[in-house]
Formats: C-alpha cells, sequence, structure tokens
C-alpha cells in the first residue's frame, strides 16, 4: 500500500521548544492511531500535515504534495481541531452548511450535506440550534459532522473522543470504523490508550516530539526484547505450579497473585513458557482457571517504552 | 490563483454571520444616535436651516468620521485574522480548499458591506430628518451622496488598514486605538505635509461643506475642531490616495496572511 | 492533643484564623498579570513621562536666574501652585495616557473571567462578593495611585527640597491633600468605569474598544449637544469635562465648566452606581441557564 501521509524527518520549533523532533512515518490506508500524552508533539503533527503550521526541517507530504498554501488539497482532507471552539452565532446546520459553501459545494447540495452528516452524528433533531446552547459532546459531534461533510478520502481527527459519554464514544468509533470500510484513511490521535486500542491496531507512539514505536501493537511489544513478557496463570496450585518452573533459566521472575489463586511469570520466552506450561499442568494435574498475558497492551507497551 | 470565486462563498457566509452577532446590533444602536440628535436639533432648532446644516456637519463630520467609522473599522478589520487566530476558529477556514487571500478578501468584503449599511442608515436618516424642508432641491441628494462617498471610502481605508494589522500583530486592537484616536487626532496639528501621514486628512479634503473661512479655523464649533489646520489635497488626489492605501493595506494583509504562521496562544 | 489519620486525611485540632484581606491575592494576581504584558510595561513605564516634566519644570522654577532666557516669556508657566500640579494632572493627555495603561491592565479583569467561567472557581472558595470586587477594584486603583498619586507627592517634596524651605508647603498646606484626594477620587471612578466596561462583556479586546468608545463618544456627544442646546451643563455629558471639573475642587482652582462642581460629582457617581447594580448581577458563583 502506498502511503497517504508521509512525514520525511519532519522537525518543528516553537521558539526555542522542539515540538516535533526528526519525525518520519508513513500513514496508509486506513485507521492509524497517533498515541502519546498531552504535549507529545500529537497536535503539532496534525497541525503540519494539515498546513497550518509549516516545517521547519523534513518535509510532510499528503498524497504526494506538501501541505503549506495548498488548498485544492482540501477538497480531500477533512480535519477535526482539537480546541472546542465555534462561530457561536451560528447554529449546528449553518456552521456545517456554511463550511460546505466553502468547499464549493452549491447551495442546496451544501446544505444536504450538513443535514446527512449532522444526521450522521445524532445531531439531526438540534441541528437548528445555535452552537452556543449545545453541550460539550453535541460540540464535539458537530466538529466530526464538519470535517467529514464533504465526503473526504482523508479524515484527522485530534482528540474526536474528548468530552463524549461512553455511548457517544461507542458511536464514534463505529462511524470511524465504518469509514475504514469505505477505503478512507483516517488519522485519529488520542492520550486515551483504550479509544486507540478500540479503533486500530496499527499505531503510532509519540512521546516528547519523537516516534517511539509504530506497527501493530503485538509487533510493538515483540520489539520491546529488553522487557520480559508477563503471563497471569490462575489455578487450582499456583504453588505447585510455581515449583516446576524454577529451575528453568528462561524464567526471569515469579510472583504471587494477593487472590492467592494467580501467578504471574516474567519470561524473554514466551512461546517456550506456554509449551512448557501445557506439560507442568497435565503432569500435575492442576486446574487452570486462566491464562493471560497482562502486559500484552498498548499501556504496558507504551511504559516500557518511555521507561516509567 | 483564482481567488475571485473563492472569496466570493466567504463573503457569502460571514456577511450573514456579520448580521447575526451582538457586537453587530450594538454597533447599529451606535449608529442611530445621530438620528436621535438630529430629531432633537429638528425641534429645538427648528427653521434655521443654516443652523440644521452646520449640525449634521458637525454630527458627521465630529461622530462618523473621528468616531462611529473607527470604532466600526477597529472591530471589524481586526476580526478578519485576528479575532480568527485569538478564538482559534482560524482552523476551519485553512483546512478549506480555499486560497488564504480569498479568505481576507472575503471577510474584507463582507464586513465592508456590513459597515456601509450601519454608516448609510444612521447617516441617511440623520441627514434627511435635518433637511426635511429641502427634500425637493435636487443638489441636497448629491450632497449626501458625497457625504456618503467620504464615509465608504473612510469604511475600505480604515478597515484595510486594521486589517493589515490584525494580520501583523498579536496585540492589534490597542495598535489600533492608538492610531484611530491618537496619531488621527493628533497629525492635524502638525504643518505642511505631515498630515498627509494620516488617513483622516484624505477624508477631510473630500468632505463637501466648507463654511466660509474655515479654513484655519472658522464656522461651527464641531466644524472648526474637525477642519483645524487643515490643508486639504484636492480631491481627486485625495480618492486615489485612500484607493491606493486601501489596496496596499489590503494586498500586504493578504500576503501575510498567506505567508505568516499563526500560532494559538496556549 | 495527638493527631488522628483516617483514610490519609489529618484531623486537625487548632484554631482557623480567617484571612483578614480575601481580596488581596485576586488584586496581587491582577497586578502581576498586568505587569507581565511587554507592552504595558512599556506604556506604564510612559505613564510617568508627565511627572518627569514637571520635575524639570519645578527645578527650573528653583534656577530660574541659570534660565533666564529660555524662561523669559514663559515666566507665568513656571509658577508653582496647585494649578501647575492642576495643568498635569487634569489635563487631557494625561488622562489619555491613564486610560491606555488601564486598558492593557483592566479590559480583562472580569471580562476573561466570564469567558473561561472561572466566577465558579472564585465563588468556590470562601470569598464573597464583595472580596471579588474590591480585589478587582483594587487593580485598577493600584495603577491610578501608582501614576496619579505617588509621584505627584513626591514631586511636593521635591519642591521643598529644591528650595531649601517649607514655604511652598505653608503657602499651600492642602496641596498634598488635594493631590491624594485627586487620586484617590480617580483611582475609585476608574476602577468603577473598568469594573463596568469589563463586565459588559466576555471579549477583553471589545472591552478595550468599549472603554475608547465611551470616553470619546461622552466628549462627542457633550460637543454637539452644546452647539445644539448652546448652554454649559451639556458639557455634564463628557466624561472628560466631568473629570476635570472635580479635579478642579480637589486643587482649588476655576472649574472649566460654568456649572457647579457638584452636577460632575453627580454625574460620576451615577456612574459608580451604575456600575455596582450591574457587577451585582453580572458577579455570580452559579450560572443561570434559561
Amino acid at each position: 500500500m502506498s502511503a497517504v501521509i508521509a512525514a520525511d524527518r519532519l522537525s518543528k520549533y516553537y521558539g526555542n521548544v522542539l515540538g516535533l523532533n526528526e519525525v518520519s512515518l508513513t500513514v496508509e490506508e486506513g485507521i492509524t492511531g497517533l498515541l502519546g500524552p498531552n504535549g507529545a508533539g500529537k497536535s503539532t503533527f496534525m497541525k503540519l500535515v494539515t498546513g497550518q503550521l509549516w516545517t521547519d526541517l523534513g518535509t510532510v507530504t499528503v498524497r504526494g504534495r506538501r501541505t503549506w498554501n495548498a488548498p485544492e488539497l482540501f477538497r480531500a482532507i477533512g480535519f477535526c481541531p482539537e480546541h472546542d471552539v465555534f462561530y457561536e452565532d451560528m447554529t449546528g446546520f449553518e456552521f456545517v452548511a456554511g463550511l460546505m459553501r466553502l468547499h464549493g459545494f452549491p447551495k442546496a447540495e451544501a446544505r444536504d450535506r450538513a443535514a446527512r452528516s449532522l444526521e450522521l452524528v445524532d445531531l439531526g433533531k438540534d441541528k437548528d440550534r445555535l452552537i452556543r446552547g449545545y453541550s460539550r459532546g453535541m460540540r464535539q459531534r458537530v466538529k466530526f459532522a464538519q470535517a467529514v461533510a464533504h465526503d473526504p478520502g482523508i479524515v484527522i481527527l485530534d482528540e474526536p473522543m474528548s468530552g463524549l459519554d461512553p455511548l457517544g464514544k461507542r458511536k464514534l468509533i463505529r462511524l470511524i470504523k465504518d469509514f475504514k470500510k469505505e477505503g478512507r484513511t483516517i488519522l485519529v490521535s488520542s492520550h486515551v490508550l483504550p479509544e486507540i486500542e478500540a479503533l486500530t491496531s496499527r499505531v503510532v507512539l509519540i512521546h516528547q516530539g519523537r516516534v517511539l514505536a509504530e506497527g501493530d501493537v503485538p509487533f510493538i511489544r515483540e520489539l520491546i526484547e529488553a522487557h520480559p513478557h508477563q503471563i497471569s496463570v490462575r489455578s487450582s496450585d499456583p504453588r505447585g505450579l510455581a515449583a516446576r518452573f524454577v529451575g528453568d533459566a528462561s524464567i526471569q521472575k515469579m510472583t504471587f497473585g494477593a487472590d492467592g489463586r494467580t501467578l504471574v511469570v516474567e519470561t524473554h520466552r514466551r512461546d517456550e513458557f506456554f509449551g512448557r506450561l501445557t506439560g507442568a499442568v497435565l503432569e500435575a494435574g492442576i486446574e487452570v482457571e486462566e491464562i493471560s498475558s497482562p502486559d500484552d497492551n498498548l499501556q504496558a507497551v507504551f511504559e516500557y517504552l518511555v521507561g516509567k | 490563483m483564482n481567488v475571485g470565486g473563492p472569496a466570493a462563498r466567504v463573503f457569502g457566509v460571514f456577511f450573514p454571520l456579520g448580521l447575526k452577532t451582538g457586537k453587530t446590533r450594538a454597533l447599529a444602536l451606535l449608529g442611530l444616535f445621530p438620528v436621535l440628535l438630529a430629531v432633537v436639533a429638528r425641534i429645538f432648532l427648528r427653521g434655521r436651516s443654516g443652523d440644521m446644516a452646520a449640525v449634521f456637519t458637525e454630527i458627521l463630520m465630529v461622530f462618523f468620521l473621528q468616531l462611529y467609522v473607527v470604532i466600526l473599522a477597529l472591530f471589524y478589520g481586526t476580526s478578519v485574522v485576528a479575532e480568527e487566530v485569538e478564538n482559534r476558529t482560524l482552523a476551519y477556514l485553512v483546512t478549506r480548499p480555499v486560497p488564504k487571500p480569498a479568505v481576507v478578501l472575503g471577510k474584507f468584503a463582507a464586513y465592508a458591506l456590513l459597515m456601509f449599511a450601519l454608516v448609510g442608515v444612521g447617516l441617511g436618516v440623520s441627514f434627511f430628518v435635518l433637511n426635511a424642508p429641502r427634500l425637493a432641491d435636487p443638489s441636497l441628494y448629491l450632497t449626501f451622496l458625497r457625504y456618503l462617498g467620504v464615509l465608504g471610502l473612510g469604511i475600505l481605508a480604515y478597515t484595510a488598514f486594521f486589517t493589515f494589522l490584525g494580520a501583523l500583530l498579536k496585540k492589534a486592537i490597542i495598535v489600533g486605538l492608538i492610531f484611530g484616536f491618537g496619531w488621527e487626532n493628533i497629525i492635524q496639528y502638525f504643518p505642511g505635509s505631515t498630515q498627509r501621514f494620516s488617513l483622516v486628512h484624505y477624508l477631510k479634503s473630500l468632505l463637501p461643506y466648507r463654511p466660509a473661512g474655515i479654513v484655519g479655523g472658522g464656522g461651527g464649533r464641531g466644524v472648526a475642531l474637525l477642519l483645524f489646520r487643515l490643508e486639504p489635497t484636492p480631491p481627486l488626489l485625495a480618492v486615489l490616495a485612500l484607493a491606493a492605501l486601501t489596496a496596499v493595506f489590503l494586498g500586504l494583509a493578504c500576503l501575510l496572511f498567506r505567508t505568516k504562521e499563526y500560532l494559538y496562544e496556549e | 492533643m495527638a493527631v488522628v489519620r483516617e483514610k490519609g486525611y489529618a484531623h486537625w485540632d487548632g484554631r482557623l484564623v480567617e484571612r483578614r484581606r480575601p481580596w488581596w491575592p485576586i488584586t496581587r494576581t491582577g497586578i502581576r498579570l498586568a505587569f507581565r504584558k511587554k507592552a504595558f510595561r512599556f506604556f506604564f513605564a510612559g505613564g510617568f513621562l508627565p511627572a518627569f516634566f514637571a520635575l524639570g519644570g519645578l527645578y527650573v522654577s528653583e534656577r530660574l536666574e541659570d534660565f533666564k532666557a529660555l524662561v523669559q516669556s514663559n515666566r507665568a508657566l513656571l509658577r508653582i501652585d496647585p494649578a501647575y500640579f492642576r495643568t498635569f494632572l487634569v489635563n487631557p493627555p494625561f488622562l489619555f495616557l491613564l486610560l491606555i495603561v488601564l486598558v492593557f491592565a483592566a479590559s480583562g479583569l472580569v471580562a476573561d473571567d466570564l469567558k473561561h467561567n472561572s466566577l465558579q472557581l472564585y465563588f468556590s472558595r470562601p470569598l464573597s462578593k464583595k472580596d471579588y470586587i474590591v480585589g478587582k477594584m483594587s487593580v485598577v486603583a493600584f495603577f491610578v495611585l501608582a501614576l496619579a498619586g505617588l509621584p505627584w507627592l513626591l514631586l511636593v517634596a521635591f519642591k521643598l527640597v529644591f528650595a531649601g524651605n517649607l514655604r511652598f508647603l505653608a503657602a499651600y498646606p492642602l496641596l498634598p491633600l488635594g493631590i491624594l484626594g485627586y487620586a484617590v477620587f480617580l483611582a475609585v471612578f476608574f476602577a468603577l468605569l473598568f469594573m463596568l466596561l469589563s463586565a459588559s462583556s466576555r471579549n477583553s479586546r471589545y472591552v478595550s474598544i468599549l472603554v475608547f468608545t465611551t470616553y470619546l463618544f461622552s466628549d462627542i456627544l457633550s460637543g454637539i449637544l452644546t452647539g445644539i442646546f448652546r448652554t454649559p451643563y451639556m458639557g455634564l455629558f463628557s466624561l472628560r469635562a466631568n473629570i476635570q471639573q472635580a479635579g478642579s475642587v480637589f486643587f482649588g482652582t476655576k472649574p472649566p465648566l460654568a456649572v457647579p462642581p457638584v452636577w460632575s460629582f453627580a454625574v460620576l457617581a451615577a456612574i459608580g452606581a451604575l456600575s455596582l447594580v450591574v457587577l451585582d448581577r453580572k458577579i455570580r458563583g452559579v450560572e443561570v441557564i434559561k
């Protein structure tokens, strides 16, 4: 798949502060999550991609074209900004329809598109209310509506789920996944790990202006050779199980859970451990209730990478 | 780069928006104040048409020229760019298939028309109230159009300047206030060509009402204040100067908006 | 008594001493925020220029022999009396300069709190509406007193030092009181005026424009009405003229308008009263949603 968005050694300075530091990454079709804590550089990257900031060093292109002062690119790009700001004297409908007029759609089509996109985000009933009277969640949804009303092939969403309730978040996640099925490219940023995990397995981890890792979660996890995998086994006899692995050189650490039924093992050779676990369980006749990998998730991966 | 069509689209969005805002309503109320004064003047100065003309000129020149047009241009001129940055709504405009200069031009046109309407209503009603006995006189209408033209040029020139300031500076309002109410007033005391370093000089040079012996003072108190030490520029040159200044400031604003990076205050 | 810890909290058995000036942190923060702006610092420094010019005049007045050629035709100008101080303190350029400084320092005093819905943060502390208003007003008062009070009182001291005797004070014993009274009067009036205008909008930018509009519009209105009605009482519509009328009382000089100064005080007091009414309505801890 060819890169839709490509950044090559991208750096951005704010005075003496480095907002982005030598960021090189590609975003392909589908959903890519940009994950990092507040101040990591996610919004800066998105502003560079959408041509709101110029690059100090390096390049960023969308479909092979630089984005600074390239307004024609925005026929195919939809952007949902992070900040909760609007033209407060407009209704939700006027706001989206007005922005569609800027895209060059005739009046009737602009109104039609605005109505459809507001319906999509469940704001059909409230579209004629002033935005200043909207709740936080409604404001977030109207922001999303203006980003997608012109059917862009590339959708860039900066913290789109901020301010949404759990139901709203679920609906938005479903919407974004539907967009992916239509063949669009979606770049979503968040600092909330479960949101990104729910959306996509393709993640770019960013921290202090640098890309820490890029790829799907298991792939990233495999990269972290330095950190042993954690495997949790809940059974009827955790100590008996532990006794069978004490002499195993591939096991780095074993701890017992507070519930008295869990054994947590840290090992560099996960597959080998699983093989030996099966044998040990059968030999000892131990009843295993649950096997899980507590650190096979984004949270743990991120914490490893930032060295916490 | 075609900016005409996109600018027209921007105009189509911001002109109706401008009509709705609270600030427009408040400024429209302020613009009706001369009407109130005109009614009061009609009641208290009935039959004295010479006084009527002087009163109108005082209202026009002192209120519209030295306060209302400047206030309007400051509000709306700085809104073209600076308010978008301050309110962080800039992202909605620059992530559209609209060239950046078209955003400036479209908003400028929308706000200029809005201001022209605000000024036109106040000016028109107050003028015709004060000159009610002379409504059959065709020269009256020419005089009115000339006053309207002066204020129209003032709106264009001041708004273009404040648009440029808004594109250039973060604290455009303060600089604009000092320019509009400080420099533009003080400059009249400077001799020779120094007066030409102000916008109001060219506007005053175009005013149709010039009581006898006005140059250097005379006439009604308001007139005397406004035309104090005026060394007028010939009208055609004044119009050209205003048009050129409008074009230059607007061009600079477009250029700045296109090339400058606007960072939000975090 | 032993300290008991429960769930991480310690029960304290001491006496809570209530702060006497709960408004002071608001004032202190407002002043600090103003000084953070570079442009404000520039204009604030500029606000002392009239005092420096006046100081120059004081010096020259004590050294007339040395400056004979310079002051030949201007001897009257260098007569140091209450009118000399009034000339500097009550003239339109000084008031305009004060206005610019206060626009920087005070436009956002209430407007920014309304914009960011910060009032709830204030009133979730043991802070009354009065404390909030006094705290905010004190920011304005600080800057007015700093520009219109302190330097001019110091100038009286300089005059005595330059003269080497107390004759000036003996001749005009009420002058320091007059300067202080005028400065306090200005401080209170501008504080109320700025609070009124700042509470009128959530946008401090608009408030800046509103300040100048109000000041200049009142002047223009007064001029127009005077032209129509040809009576000095129309001068009462002008904020500047009213301040100058009041100033003449503090310095014991002839008022600029042929109107009893009590009328000017009444107009300014009415504006102050309006400000308090508006503030009482606008400053609320809980937002009422209609």
